[in-house]
């Protein structure tokens, strides 16, 4: 059976953060509208990929998932149920802000079927959460990842940014150790990204904001890398660290170049060697729902060159390129060209070869994206 | 004959010389006033931008003069920038006289001094010309002292025009007419012409321009080029008006072209003498020189896989400029490419720019340099035109450079400044000559190598533009020079090694090492960039190891757009150059071409 993960977008959110890309939006008219058009979708395509898959994953990513009722959750939950086949114990993962749920909630979100929450803490500091203008501060975030135990969640992630303007090494440490006093088994810590478009990259060309230099960038990673591995959590991907057993399904999927299929605004979907994507405005999405019964924006078909270059990209990335597995999918001529320039990576401790596994050491993944561009 | 008369322009650049053959060209209605609106004589684009003639033209009028008869005026045509003046030197070689030509506003300058003398060297008639005398800024009797006392004349003898206002066009005519004698020479002799210009056509073949000395050029003759000896049929004689009029002969005293099926342009030789195969002259006109490049460089296509791309067009393009030399050579830094020989800077810039822009090449090209004389201790000498094969210092007994001598004429508030420049450019003063209380002419020579540099632009900004250049070539004289390489972490980029001045190296080194760490990206390793001389490093810094790249988010949402970047970024370092392991972006090849010494 050809395994597959399932993400749902929910667009929905309370405010839109300073440094935030993602496609969402600050009103909740359109949330009953945006229901059926999702549960649309999921049957469209239940229907037209019916060849023998199972569901080993479902994500709910925003926007701001938690902020929805936990029946909103469920009703998605139970559809796709009812229209695709769910292997034996998926897991299903609920994006989660604090300040938006409390004991209660939670409880709820893990009856409708959550067994694992993902919450966006970023920071631990009260300034700096000022900064990214989040609506929580440090104490309810703590709560919120002790409100998630105590509502039967045993898998819980959390995500920290770092490099933050102004962020001192022993501030981003203290950043850390708090997070690993909490009950976690996962954290993934994003160095701070300037993306077009966000009020923050506006902010630092009007000069209001001054970014930290690549190399402070690279030390505070370092210190990231040494200390959460140090604790027990392996780095299995550049920013995503957990302890054995509690690697993202969902984000393996995508980096073991699994088959996803993605509903709801701006979503992508990649199934054999096809990827498209939604329109990410909620009118847009939900006319062409209600027309085509997807909301297909734009597609491409991938050439087996554009899919070596993928699937070599997110192995590296993450837990490590596979030689044999590469061979059998796309031949040996990989391998011969790259051949000299891999064994002096190895050399140079940029990577690591176990068995047949090629794998970024911490000062390789650092480097990942100058690697990625030399390789043939 | 007695009703021919040939004969050329001479001035400054800007003083207007292509007007005033424009103002000739429409009085004598060769040419309507609309046509005269484009300045017919500069025919490339280039040339119209830059204001200046590159390949000299001619063009004959019919005017019916004050004394009843009419007249056939050869307008020849003279490129107006020192890279060209043995060109300019056959030109003037084929008139008897010259229109000297001053601009009211700016008076006598060096180009007005450099092309009057080589056209009193010729032996020409001189008739000046104040130009643009209808601007408000024009001082009309200071320049035309300054005219009597270069050349001579008589006050009176000076004809005071305007091009613009068409003012003094006549009197020009009727002057050319009175004062410039016909030429002489015998049509029932052998015959001898000289090449004096010669341009490509696509369909027939290498047209030269010709003067014909004596005897008489029939289509049909068997006719022999001196210098190649080559034989080749005449197939077409005529004169040049606004086209090509076939006229079946041309006998001496005239001037017209020749098509002969000459396949290159290397066939017709500047300067070369035509002659009949059988009854021929016994001798060539004297004056002929294989002219020889001054300037050197490589040039590399962007993109190695474009070598076979570029060689066509250097191909095509010495069709049509038979003074570009090149020859294949290979450099470890940019790989396949060409080592060029120009006549001189200018002629450089203007082959580079019209590959790309008529060729549609992208190339990187490395740092001009002159052609070494080296004596090595074993007694054996070599030329050196390319760093890269200078001598290990050891082995050199010593180095000889070619100098010039330079004419620069500057207002006198200047003279400091124009000192303090010619020191830095190991300048050799000779003497001054006032040409009035205000203009100073001041003669000096230099090492080739350091005017073709940047050294026109440093004497323009000195003298707010006013100071005026020219130089001719006078031999070599020994130098204290050495080879100065760039090393990368201890790889020699022979693309950046130069020959320099012992005592400039420092700073150069220096300043090319500085240059280099701002432009070469940070690399997954430490690099050493080093400036040295032979073992000895006299300057270094380094670029510090890139220590992170790495895009943090990569999800199903991004995927696409990250394949992308990577796409573009491994697009990116194909176009980089390679040296050991370090990477060389292009633009460090270029902005090593723009620092200032």
């Amino acid at each position: 059976m050809k395994e597959t993960a399932l993400y749902i977008h929910i667009p929905f959110c309370d405010h839109k953060c300073i440094y935030c890309d993602f496609y969402s939006i600050i009103t909740y008219e359109n949330t009953s509208s945006y229901l059926q058009s999702l549960k649309k979708e999921i049957s469209f395509y239940a229907e037209k990929y019916n060849d023998d898959r199972k569901i080993i994953s479902i994500y709910f990513g925003g926007g701001t998932p938690s902020f929805m009722e936990p029946e909103y959750i469920s009703e998605i939950i139970e559809h796709v149920k009812q229209n695709f086949v769910l292997a034996e114990n998926p897991e299903i993962t609920l994006e989660t802000n604090p300040g938006t749920v409390d004991k209660q909630k939670l409880e709820n979100f893990n009856r409708a079927g959550i067994n694992r929450i993902s919450i966006g803490i970023q920071s631990f500091n009260e300034d700096e959460l000022k900064f990214l203008t989040r609506i929580h501060d440090a104490q309810t975030a703590i709560k919120t990842v002790c409100d998630a135990t105590k509502a039967g969640f045993a898998n819980i992630n959390i995500d920290l940014i770092f490099n933050l303007p102004g962020q001192t090494k022993q501030k981003w440490l203290n950043n850390l150790d708090e997070a690993l006093r909490l009950p976690i088994t996962h954290l993934s810590a994003y160095s701070l990204i300037l993306e077009h478009g966000t009020i923050l990259n506006k902010m630092v060309l009007d000069g209001k904001v001054k970014m930290q230099s690549d190399d402070y960038d690279a030390e505070l990673y370092e210190i990231t890398i040494d200390h959460l591995t140090q604790k027990g959590f392996e780095q299995y991907e550049v920013s995503n660290f957990a302890l054995q057993g509690y690697e993202c399904m969902h984000n393996n999927a995508y980096w073991r170049y699994k088959d996803y299929l993605s509903f709801g605004t701006s979503a992508h979907s990649f199934v054999n060697g096809k990827r498209w994507w939604n329109f990410s405005s909620v009118k847009f999405y939900n006319d062409a729902v209600s027309k085509n019964g997807n909301g297909i924006a734009g597609e491409e078909i991938l050439t087996k060159e554009e899919m070596l270059d993928e699937y070599v990209m997110l192995a590296l990335r993450s837990s490590g390129l596979d030689m044999n597995e590469l061979e059998k999918l796309f031949g040996r001529s990989w391998l011969i060209k790259n051949q000299n320039y891999i064994s002096r990576l190895i050399e140079q401790k940029f990577l690591t070869l176990t068995s047949t596994l090629l794998k970024f050491t911490s000062k390789g993944y650092a480097v990942c994206d100058e690697i990625l561009a030399k390789l043939k | 004959m007695q009703n021919i008369r040939n004969f050329c322009i001479v001035a400054h650049i800007d003083h207007g010389k292509s007007t005033i053959a424009d103002g000739l060209l429409e009085f004598t209605h060769t040419i309507s006033q609309r046509e005269a609106k484009e300045q017919l004589l500069d025919s490339l684009d280039l040339e119209r931008e830059r204001g200046i003639t590159i390949k000299s033209h001619a063009i004959q009028m019919k005017y019916s003069a004050q004394d009843g008869n009419t007249y056939t005026l050869n307008l020849i045509d003279t490129p107006g920038h020192v890279d060209f003046s043995y060109e300019v030197s056959r030109s003037l070689a084929a008139c008897e006289g010259a229109i000297l030509v001053v601009d009211a506003a700016q008076g006598v300058e060096a180009q007005t001094i450099s092309n009057l003398y080589m056209a009193i060297d010729a032996g020409l008639d001189i008739l000046p010309v104040v130009n643009k005398i209808d601007l408000p800024s024009a001082m009309v009797d200071v320049v035309k002292k300054q005219i009597i006392d270069l050349i001579g004349c008589k006050d009176e003898d000076i004809i005071l025009a305007s091009a613009k206002t068409r003012a003094g066009i006549e009197q020009i005519l009727e002057a050319v007419v009175q004062k410039i004698p016909p030429p002489v020479g015998n049509e029932n002799a052998p015959l001898q012409a000289l090449v004096f210009d010669s341009v490509f056509d696509s369909y027939r073949g290498a047209v030269a321009y010709i003067r014909v000395v004596n005897g008489t050029i029939k289509e049909k003759d068997e006719i022999t080029f001196f210098a190649s000896g080559k034989k080749y049929l005449a197939e077409e004689v005529g004169t040049l008006r606004m086209a090509r009029i076939k006229t079946g002969e041309l006998k001496a005293g005239n001037v017209g072209y020749l098509i002969a099926g000459v396949k290159e342009l290397h066939d017709t030789k500047v300067g070369d003498t035509v002659t009949h195969t059988r009854g021929g002259a016994l001798n060539p006109l004297p004056g002929y020189k294989d002219i020889k490049p001054m300037v050197f460089s490589g040039l590399y296509p962007t993109d190695s896989d474009d070598y076979e791309n570029l060689r066509d067009a250097l191909d095509k393009y010495r069709l049509n400029d038979s003074a570009l030399s090149f020859v294949p050579e290979t450099s470890a830094a940019l790989g396949f490419g060409f080592r060029c020989g120009f006549l001189g800077m200018l002629h450089m810039e203007i082959v580079q720019e019209r590959l790309e822009r008529e060729f549609d090449q992208s190339i990187v090209t490395t740092l001009p340099n002159v052609e070494y004389w080296v004596s090595k201790k074993d007694g054996s000498k070599i030329i050196v035109d390319n760093p890269a094969e200078m001598p290990l210092q050891g082995d050199i007994e010593k180095v000889e450079e070619p100098y010039v001598k330079a004419q620069i004429v500057t207002p006198s508030e200047y003279v400091g400044n124009l000192m303090q420049l010619a020191i830095e450019k190991r300048g050799v003063y000779k003497n001054t000559t006032y040409i009035d209380p205000t203009r100073a002419d001041i003669q000096f020579e230099f090492p080739l190598s350091e005017i073709i540099f940047d050294f026109y632009d440093k004497l323009k900004s000195i003298s707010r533009g006013y100071a005026s250049f020219d130089y001719e070539y006078i031999g070599y004289r020994e130098s204290d020079l050495v080879k100065l390489d760039i090393m990368l972490n201890g790889e020699k980029v022979d693309a950046l090694s130069i020959i320099v001045h012992e005592k400039k190296a420092y700073t150069w080194g220096q300043k090319v090492c500085t240059k280099l760490k701002d432009l070469i990206p940070r690399q997954m390793f430490e690099i050493a960039i080093q400036a040295a001389i032979g073992t000895k490093v006299i300057s270094r810094t380094n670029i510090k190891a890139l220590r992170k790249n790495v895009l943090a988010k990569c999800y199903g949402g991004d995927i696409t757009r990250k394949r992308k970047l990577l796409e573009k970024q491994k697009e990116g370092k194909k176009r980089m150059k390679q040296v050991g392991n370090v990477e060389i972006p292009q633009e460090a090849f270029l902005a090593v071409l723009q620092i200032e010494d």
